[in-house]
């Protein structure tokens, strides 16, 4: 699959639900009766079998994902007994989240800040006060507010996602080099980036189709 | 989630929209801003020399709510002095707003709006901080 075994790096032996066998924490199966287990309390990284690291590649991240709900899909355990099928549900779930959480670049960005133990701006129902963030954030709203056509509300949503892209280039740095400081500013930009992206996409649609 | 009577009225018609002159030595800007919304809010005060609070504006970008706050913080704020203006509470906001649970820290962002506009008043005239919280 990769090189990370879901069972290489955990800790102590536990006993399998089913036939009490001794299993790694993380196995997904016995190794003795082939029971499904419950789903490890890991990061989404490690369930997905990927580095923890903010650059992946999205092609091995789908592929770690659909290789894994290929094997714990309820679907698959549809016969099985109850507990089985409860216990798939949950894998597929947790499998479901990670993915969720690690696909999004900014979701991304935030779960690796609170991993590291960090508050996490976007989370939060805080106040910020960066003034270099708020007056761009500001700016960039009023700019949309006073465009009157299409063609102008889309060069506005253009510039704001490549600066969503050049977000993620800098976030990857960011945490290479564990400046977590620098991350969560990125972070944060990235969250006011993607509002003003969506407001003008909305905006577009009220222009476009004006019956709406 | 519906907004209430007073949320409506403040949204559809807001008072007290638009901006002073920034530079000016009697405006004080606040700018603050919501990160897990994405929204953003300035709000400006005119203070007078007898340091009354003649004039306020906003500009708000963000929900109902947030623009429904900082339009009444507008309002009320004039006639009050700095100290008066400074003790104003989210509560107060979210109470006349009828804010639901999931909306109170709009009431918030704007207290803190607020207080913001009225310390960079201060700092600009070189006014001390005082302690009241």
């Amino acid at each position: 699959m990769n090189e990370f075994d879901q069972s290489s790096s955990s800790g102590a032996i536990v006993p399998c639900w089913s036939c009490k066998g001794p299993i790694s924490p993380r196995a997904l199966f016995c190794s003795t009766c082939g029971a499904v287990q419950p789903p490890g309390d890991v990061d989404h990284f490690t369930r997905l079998g990927l580095r923890r690291a903010y650059s992946l590649d999205p092609a091995e991240l789908d592929r770690q994902y659909f290789g894994f709900q290929r094997r714990l899909h309820p679907d698959r355990f549809a016969t099985r007994a109850p507990k089985e099928r409860a216990l798939s549900q949950a894998q597929a779930t947790a499998l479901n989240d990670a993915y969720e959480t690690l696909k999004d670049p900014l979701k991304r960005a935030a779960y690796l800040l609170r991993l590291a133990g960090r508050v996490v701006d976007v989370d939060q129902a805080a106040t910020v006060t960066d003034p270099e963030l708020l007056m761009e954030a500001m700016e960039m709203r009023e700019a949309l507010a006073e465009a009157d056509t299409p063609d102008e509300v889309a060069v506005l949503a253009a510039q704001a996602e490549g600066e969503m892209a050049q977000c993620e280039t800098d976030l990857a740095r960011a945490f290479a080099e564990q400046d977590l400081d620098v991350a969560g500013k990125l972070t944060t930009r990235m969250k006011y980036l993607g509002k003003l992206a969506e407001e003008a996409r909305s905006r577009k649609i009220r222009m476009t189709r004006p019956g709406i | 989630m519906s907004y209430s009577e007073k949320v409506i009225d403040h949204y559809e018609h807001p008072r007290n929209v638009g901006s002073f002159q920034k530079s000016d030595g009697g405006v004080g800007t606040g700018l603050v801003g919501a990160p897990a919304c994405g929204d953003v809010m300035k709000l400006q005060i005119k203070v007078s020399a007898e340091g009354i609070i003649e004039d306020a504006k906003f500009k708000t970008f963000g929900c109902g709510s947030a623009i429904a706050s900082s339009s009444l913080v507008t309002e009320w704020v004039k006639g009050k002095t700095l100290d008066e203006a400074a003790k104003i509470k989210n509560t107060e906001i979210a109470q006349h707003l009828a804010l639901p649970p999931v909306k109170i820290h709009c009431s918030v962002l704007a207290e803190d709006a607020i207080k913001a506009a009225i310390a960079d008043y201060k700092k600009k005239n070189g006014l001390e901080e005082d302690a009241a919280q």
